[in-house]
Formats: structure tokens, C-alpha cells, sequence
């Protein structure tokens, strides 16, 4: 195949299927329904390390974990969701939250949209670990 | 001997029924509400590693194409390019397969390539086209030799190699169930490769297959898809960004940094590189043997079932 009809398909695919799915509304963020639901997605990270307080933020989007290593944060990757202990976190406030950066590779941003009220005060429980 | 001999880079040519493919399976996903899930950003990472990875073959096939021809000049023996041959060899092809995809799982180095095609938590056919931009410097290479030495042509090798890629789209779905006994027991099938997926510590290390789960059956790596238990689709730690560039690269950062530990005798050094993934020389992190062996502490019932 041509490189020049290869590169067109190729585009073309991938934005229009990209556009699609965000068109069909299958770009909204996982929603943790409870605390016992932010338990489970830190358990199915973390499984030896079972969440003994759990701090839900208003939207339901994210959480903050206690357990008896530390402290750590579940939040959305698209409509799943993943965690992170807080070892090392810089947090920042940003307009619609915090941003925390972790020394991860694999996680090296979390945005977190919070209030005004949840913005103040998670920084101080983050920061406990941090 | 055959020096020049052409066949089609099928991987290529089947990009449209790529895009046609994954349209059908998100409608009907869409229509009947069923058969799986997309997601947005998942998807698009998905398909720019997939564009990236035929980027990666074009701009770095020549290292093995080389390597394979220097081969082939050696070689005294030609089987030639009768249908029987090419039969022949695809099926040793995908025999060859299933030992580098179990190697991709059980050596890190070679993890460190394939990581990323089982780093989204969805399993449909974008899942499939998620493919490794390094598999060059895993060297894998090496295990397409015998083929080429015993006289299958360079050329034709990696037009069955093409094909297996192509039959295992279809099977990264949900939105098919089981297939015919008869074909399940033969082939490698969506339930089988549901199992691959799984991050369920049953479903660890399971089903390498390519085309034929048949390899699986002999060398002991079959584990069916239980009706009671669910596959959880994804790694054993999630990723926690969307950036093709750190999905494609993060586990050879990782070894990278393991390796550069002060204080680690050579052995140690190695065997970050070598060993299976999760091993570590302070005990601290978990093999999938590990963590199944955990998970049978916490779940004697399941000992002698299928995966433990």
C-alpha cells in the first residue's frame, strides 16, 4: 500500500473514531457510586493494603485512601479507575482543584476536579504522607 | 535458491477492515447494549500505538529483515513456495509465536515490549491494534531463525506472521461468546483470549496461543474463561496516564532504574532484566507465582482448579 494512502487511512481512522466515541457520549469519567465502591478500586490495586478511611470528593470522581501504610488516591482513567499511594506527591491548586505530581512514571499527573471547600482541605490529609 | 521473493504486508492492506471492524463492534455495542465497552481516550491511546507500531516496523524492519536474509544466504536448504509449504508454515510460525509471546511474559526484557498491548482496562478490537513500538530491541527475532535455516523463505515467514496478526484482531472482543465446541478446542478464540487479558490471578500467565490454542493445550498454559469468574482486563498495577509515549516505554524506564540500583551484585543486575516480572531482589514486589500463591493462602478452595 502507498505510504501516502497508508498515512490517510491511518489519520482518518483514528479521529474519526475518536470523534465518534466522544460524539456517542463514551468520554465521561468512571463515577466511584460509594465509599465501598472507592474501597474496592483501591483494592483492586492494592489488595494487601485495604482502605481504612475513605474520602469521597462531591462529584463522586475520585477519593482520598487511608490505609495502615499510608495515604493515597483513586481516581478515574476513563470509565476505570486506578490508584496511587501519595509517597512523595507535590500537590498544586489549580482553577478546578489539584493537580498532584508523583514521582511515577506511570502516573506522573492526577487532576483532580474538587469544590472550593474539598480544594482547601485535602492538600493538609495529603500532605500528612507526602 | 529464491533470493527475491514478494508477497503483500497483509498487516497493512487490512487496515481498512480494521476501521470497518471496530465501527461494527462499537454499534453494536451501542445498539444492543451489550458485548463491551469503549471509552474514549482508551481507544485512542489504543490506536496510536497501533499507528505507531507499523511506524516502528517500517522505520526499524529492516534490522530483522536484514538479520533474516543473512540467514537465508547461509542456509543450503529451500522448501520453496508450494501451498503445502506455506501451510507448513504458518503453522510452525504459530508455533513459534506462542513461545515469544510467552517469553513476552516471562522475561522482562521481552515484557517491557508487549507490557503495553495489556495495559487498557477495556478489551475490544482497539485493545488488538495496542502493540508494542520496541519489539525490535527484544531481540525476539532470534526465534524466527530455525525456520528460515530449515529453508522457509525470509519473505514468506513474515507473510504468515502477518496473517497470525491478522486472525488475532477478531479475537480481542466481548462481543462474542463461545465459538463451536469444535473450534474452541482448536482454535484460539475470543474466550481464550478474554483469559490472556485477565488480571485475575487464575488467568495470569495463560494462553499465549496466537492462532492455535492447541500450543497452550501441549505445553500446559491453557486456563478456560470460567462463567464464574469474570475477567478483569488490564495489568496487575493499572496505568495512571494516557500517554502513548509513557505506555510505550515505562516498563524499560523501570528496568532501567532497577538495574541502576547502588549496591546489586551483577546477578541481581541480571536478573531485573531477565526474570519474570515482579521479581525483585529485596522480595518486595510480586511474580504472577507470587500472587497466585497469595491468592490460594487467602482461597484454599480454588487449589486444583483451573489456573492455580
Amino acid at each position: 500500500m502507498a505510504l501516502g494512502i497508508l498515512l490517510i487511512l491511518v489519520g482518518g481512522g483514528i479521529t474519526g473514531i475518536a470523534v465518534l466515541l466522544h460524539l456517542l457520549g463514551l468520554s465521561k469519567p468512571a463515577t466511584l457510586q460509594d465509599e465501598a465502591a472507592a474501597a474496592k478500586a483501591w483494592a483492586d490495586e492494592f489488595p494487601e493494603d485495604p482502605a481504612l478511611k475513605v474520602v469521597l470528593c462531591h462529584d463522586r470522581h475520585a477519593a482520598l485512601i487511608t490505609t495502615a501504610r499510608g495515604r493515597g488516591v483513586v481516581w478515574p482513567m476513563g470509565a476505570d479507575t486506578t490508584a496511587r499511594y501519595l509517597t512523595g506527591a507535590r500537590i498544586h491548586p489549580t482553577k478546578t482543584g489539584l493537580r498532584i505530581d508523583l514521582p511515577d512514571f506511570t502516573a506522573p499527573h492526577i487532576h483532580l476536579t474538587l469544590d472550593a471547600d474539598e480544594a482547601r482541605a485535602w492538600p493538609a490529609l495529603m500532605e500528612q504522607t507526602a | 535458491m529464491t533470493d527475491m521473493l514478494t508477497y503483500p504486508d497483509v498487516t497493512q492492506l487490512a487496515v481498512p477492515f480494521f476501521i470497518a471492524a471496530i465501527l461494527i463492534e462499537l454499534m453494536w455495542i451501542v445498539i444492543k447494549r451489550r458485548g463491551g465497552r469503549y471509552e474514549t481516550r482508551d481507544a485512542l491511546t489504543s490506536l496510536i500505538m497501533g499507528a505507531g507500531s507499523v511506524a516502528a516496523g517500517i522505520l526499524l524492519g529492516f534490522i530483522a529483515m536484514g538479520f533474516f536474509m543473512a540467514l537465508w544466504k547461509i542456509t543450503p536448504l529451500d522448501l520453496g513456495t508450494s501451498l503445502g509449504v506455506v501451510i507448513l508454515c504458518f503453522v510452525l510460525d504459530d508455533l513459534r509465536y506462542y513461545w515469544v509471546h510467552r517469553f513476552g511474559h516471562r522475561i522482562r526484557w521481552v515484557w517491557a515490549s508487549h507490557v503495553n498491548h495489556h495495559s487498557s482496562q477495556h478489551y475490544n478490537l482497539t485493545t488488538a491494534l495496542r502493540q508494542t513500538w520496541t519489539g525490535t530491541f527484544t531481540l525476539m527475532m532470534l526465534v524466527r531463525a530455525p525456520l528460515i535455516l530449515l529453508g522457509f523463505h525470509p519473505a514468506l515467514v513474515l507473510f504468515c506472521g502477518g496473517l497470525n496478526l491478522i486472525y488475532q484482531f477478531w479475537i480481542h472482543t466481548e462481543a462474542i461468546g463461545k465459538m463451536p465446541k469444535w473450534f474452541e478446542a482448536v482454535m484460539n478464540t475470543p474466550s481464550h483470549h478474554r483469559v490472556h487479558h485477565g488480571r485475575n490471578a487464575r488467568y495470569l500467565d495463560a494462553n499465549y496461543a496466537g492462532v492455535f490454542i492447541i500450543w497452550d493445550k501441549m505445553f500446559g498454559t491453557f486456563v478456560p474463561e470460567l462463567d464464574a469468574e469474570k475477567v478483569d482486563y488490564g495489568l496487575v498495577h493499572n496505568l495512571g496516564t494516557f500517554n502513548p509515549l509513557r505506555v510505550a516505554f515505562h516498563e524499560w524506564l523501570g528496568i532501567f532504574r532497577d538495574v541502576m540500583q547502588p549496591g546489586l551484585s551483577l546477578r541481581q543486575r541480571l536478573m531485573y532484566m531477565l526474570a519474570p516480572p515482579g521479581w525483585s531482589h529485596d522480595g518486595s514486589r510480586d511474580t504472577s507465582a507470587a500472587i497466585k500463591r497469595k491468592h490460594l493462602a487467602q482461597n484454599p478452595q480454588d487449589a486444583g482448579t483451573p489456573g492455580f
